[in-house]
């Protein structure tokens, strides 16, 4: 017992000099305080998105697309998607074949089908670079608005067309619209994120503040967070760069597309190295995104293609024709009206995979013709 | 696992829930300690034999230096294990690097194998040699082991403790180890004492609402040092000091400037997070940062820095030294040695010797100025602060350059150089300057201002939206994890 009494003073003894106050400035709150603090705060994250919409119009003409710019940026996508969903269009989604990478907005697809059917409205949604695992993504968080309506989706094969773009390889890839990926259900193995930066994708999906700021970075501050944009414009005021004024849709991508045809660029035949159907994950997601649609009620139309078959080697039409066969075969046993895009005048291409304006217009025209498209 | 990313939130969340129901059970410090291991494991698995190594020897040590007559002998040899530690994981390299260049300067036609490098290979290709095995493992290149230089140090402090009789042995092996890797501390300290964080370990920790408050509100303040200054100021640092013959005085100068902030908000951001977690565990670790940029000179500047680092090396350091008890030479003596010792803890490189030698040299020469009443009494405040903030600033500038070459270029180039615009961000100059002033008027007969319920809470809220809206992902390592 002495022992112990002895030990517990000479304990006090080395506790006393030890200084264990708050800290040194007392930024602190009451458990009150905190509850205050922490109400404030959720609702200026909850209301200023929501004012901000007010505050910053976004004017929707028929042939709208998402600034090239503004690619990344879900929060406008959902926002876009939720206006576009006011009326009775059909939404056009999948990449940058439907957003029109060659061209303005008057000769992208969605424009041609409205000038050939005028009973008939089509908005396009489409984002540049979104291959079919991203797809699945958006449409899944992002894309809730277009519940029952009728959607066109395009198939585009190219991501299909080796490994890499299929993301099955087994190397570390960069690509586009990480954020949409699934971050743990399924592994995809070109994908090597950390567990905290997952996390932090998952959390910022379901926090709407946080896709409001990416969407100011993107749209004021050239994608930048505010600490590099003042490094790089140190005396501007960074709040005289918000203009509430949303770039144009007009606006070209970065670097400016060369939109002439491919032959004029002297690109050469190829061969890709084709994905087998059965084992590729953006045609697994492909399918998954089919279904997600058609279990929200929507009326889904795919277009295969189109794909510029000039450009391929015998051995890789072969590939590519195989494939869209069994696409189209998976449609028609799935009950899901589609269309195979014709092959279209080699100077129509302005890649492997994006026609030219001359392009879009007669893909219009092929599609028009196909009864199960009217309908 | 980083405290300001996602997967420590996670983490923290899973032991959080789990710890309040076993907190007041035997499973409390099994619990404690396995989180404590993950949490180390989740980045650096292969280095926790080296923190089972250290707990279990020192654990061994203690329990035989209170049981034999015999004490000083192993007393010693924890010394020696935890020095060893740290010596070959940190020093080895500079000192091999040292020696084989002192060498190469002498001519003499031999170099030592570097030990980080050979040393396990080394070993285990004899073992398989010895086998018969044709296979060889590649040489295998060490990194240094995070927390490592902390983690030693809580442990020889402890094992020196007891030895002085201070505090008694502490006899529950698993309480031991809990007390060496407890998570919140484990990687950058505070290097806490004890005679401090035991006792708490012992008994049942009462967590009350006020506790939590104050563990959030610590949590949030040092998240956003870290994520919205620290890691800001760090871009300009670090485009300056990448390339300084690129930059005039003005650059320079802000950038040592700005790297005096950044490590502060840094180091004390991270404090504050480690703080506030165990605040939320309660359990209460000691302050490690108080306003240090408002010192009046540099005894006053280590009494506010690094405080738990600077009092292990008065306590087990400058005191058995001899301290200030043999008179002025001797004092002089001691505080060099202690400071370049302190430089030397913070990492194997001639610039961290050099940064100690500045706060030595500055040291003494403010001594004796600060004992005079003409400076005492007539020199204000503000000219004492800015004085001792200028020296501070100083050994900054070895601290952060990448050779002590570049620190004299650098400092060099600060006087000579022309005068061209810095563009230092307009913006990064008012959140560092409204640190400041906060820290002044907190300090100044004004307090009650910047202590106001309301004011804190407009602070808090102001912080959280920041970090929210203005702060992309932030993943950058905190500077003190690298020593």
């Amino acid at each position: 017992m002495q022992a112990t009494a002895t030990t517990r003073e000479t304990e006090r003894a080395a506790i006393r000099p030890v200084d264990d106050r708050f800290a040194a400035n007392d930024v602190r709150l009451s458990p009150c305080g905190w509850l205050v603090a922490a109400v404030v705060t959720l609702a200026a994250f909850w209301i200023i998105p929501l004012v901000w919409q007010s505050l910053e119009p976004l004017e929707m003409g028929v042939d709208y697309r998402i600034p090239y710019r503004l690619g990344n940026d879900y929060w406008q996508f959902e926002r876009t998607c939720r206006q576009a969903c006011r009326g009775d269009a059909t939404i056009l989604i999948g990449d940058s074949v439907m957003w029109g990478h060659y061209v303005g907005t008057h000769q992208t697809l969605s424009h041609c089908l409205n000038e050939s059917s005028p009973d008939r409205t089509y908005a396009n949604l489409g984002v540049d670079g979104i291959h079919p695992v991203a797809l699945y993504g958006l449409v899944t968080h992002y894309a809730r608005a277009i519940r029952n309506k009728r959607v066109i989706v395009n198939c585009n094969l190219l991501w299909i067309s080796s490994p890499q773009h299929d993301l099955s390889s087994g190397k570390e890839a960069r690509f586009n619209h990480p954020a949409l990926v699934p971050q743990f259900a399924c592994r995809i193995p070109s994908y090597r994120a950390t567990a905290s930066e997952r996390l932090g994708i998952v959390v910022a999906r379901h926090f709407t503040f946080l896709q409001w700021a990416d969407h100011v970075r993107m749209t004021y501050f050239d994608s930048e967070g505010l600490a590099d944009w003042t490094l790089e414009h140190p005396y501007d005021n960074p709040l005289s760069r918000i203009t509430l004024e949303l770039p144009s849709p007009d606006e070209p991508p970065s670097p400016v597309p060369d939109a002439r045809p491919w032959t004029e660029k002297h690109m050469r035949q190829i061969t890709p190295e084709w994905v087998p159907l059965e084992d590729s994950l953006q045609w697994r997601f492909f399918c998954r995104t089919i279904d997600l649609l058609r279990k929200r009620g929507n009326r889904v139309f795919v277009i295969i293609g189109p794909l510029n078959e000039h450009m391929l080697t015998q051995r890789g039409l072969a590939g590519y024709t195989e494939r869209q066969v069994a696409v189209a075969a998976w449609c028609a046993q799935q009950g899901i009206p589609h269309a195979v895009a014709g092959a279209l005048p080699s100077a129509a291409y302005a890649d492997l995979s994006h026609p030219t304006a001359e392009g879009y217009a007669l893909l219009a025209k092929q599609l028009m013709s196909e009864e199960a498209f009217r309908d | 696992m980083l405290f300001h990313s996602w997967d420590f939130l996670v983490f923290f969340l899973v032991f959080y829930c789990v710890y309040l129901f076993v907190k007041g059970t035997r499973l409390k410090l099994p619990w404690l300690l396995v989180s404590s291991y993950v949490f180390y494991a989740r980045s650096h698995p292969v280095y926790l034999v080296l923190i089972c190594w250290a707990t279990v020897f020192d654990y061994a040590a203690v329990r035989a230096m209170v049981k034999t007559r015999w004490k000083r002998p192993w007393l010693v040899l924890s010394i020696v294990n935890n020095l060893g530690l740290l010596g070959f994981f940190k020093y080895g390299r500079f000192l091999v690097d040292n020696v084989n260049a002192l060498l190469e300067r002498c001519d003499v036609p031999f170099a030592i194998s570097d030990p980080n490098v050979s040393f396990l290979s080394t070993g285990l290709n004899a073992a398989l040699s010895w086998l018969g095995t044709s296979y060889r493992v590649p040489p295998f290149d060490f990194m240094l082991p995070v927390g490592l230089s902390f983690y030693t140090f809580l442990s020889l402090g402890y094992v020196i403790d007891v030895y002085r009789g201070h505090v008694e042995r502490e006899r529950n092996l698993l309480r031991h180890a809990t007390f060496i890797s407890l998570f919140p501390q484990l990687l950058a300290g505070p290097i806490e004492r004890a005679g401090h964080l035991l006792p708490q370990l012992r008994g049942v920790p009462k967590i009350t609402r006020d506790d939590v408050a104050d563990g959030l509100s610590l949590f949030v303040v040092g998240l956003f040092k870290k994520i919205a200054l620290a890691d800001y100021l760090a871009l300009y640092v670090g485009m300056v000091y990448a390339a300084p013959r690129d930059y005039q005085a003005p650059a320079l100068l802000l950038a040592t400037f700005a790297y005096a902030w950044q490590i502060y908000f840094d180091f004390s951001g991270y404090t504050d997070m480690a703080r506030g977690v165990a605040r939320l565990m309660g359990i209460r670790l000691m302050l490690n940062f108080n306003n240090p940029y408002l010192a009046t000179g540099l005894g006053d500047f280590w009494r506010r820095w690094h405080i738990s680092l600077s009092t292990w090396f008065r306590d087990y350091v400058y005191i058995p030294l001899g301290g200030n008890r043999h008179g002025e030479v001797r004092t002089y003596i001691n505080m060099i040695l202690t400071m370049l010792i302190s430089g030397l803890w913070h990492g194997a490189m001639w610039t961290y010797v050099m940064w100690g030698a500045v706060h030595a040299a500055g040291r003494v020469c403010t001594r004796a100025l600060e004992q005079t009443t003409v400076y005492r009494e007539r020199v204000p405040r503000f000219a004492k602060q800015m004085l001792t903030f200028s020296i501070v600033m100083v050994a900054w500038v070895f601290f952060r350059a990448a050779s002590v070459s570049d620190a004299w270029l650098i400092l060099g180039r600060i006087i000579t150089s022309g005068l061209a615009d810095p563009l230092f961000p307009l913006l990064l100059v008012g959140l560092v300057l409204s640190v400041w002033v906060y820290q002044y008027v907190y300090e100044s007969r004004f307090r009650r201002i910047v202590s106001a319920g309301p004011v804190r809470a407009v602070l808090i809220v102001a912080m959280l939206i920041y970090m929210a809206a203005a702060v992309t992902s932030s993943n950058q390592e905190f500077i003190y994890l690298g020593f």
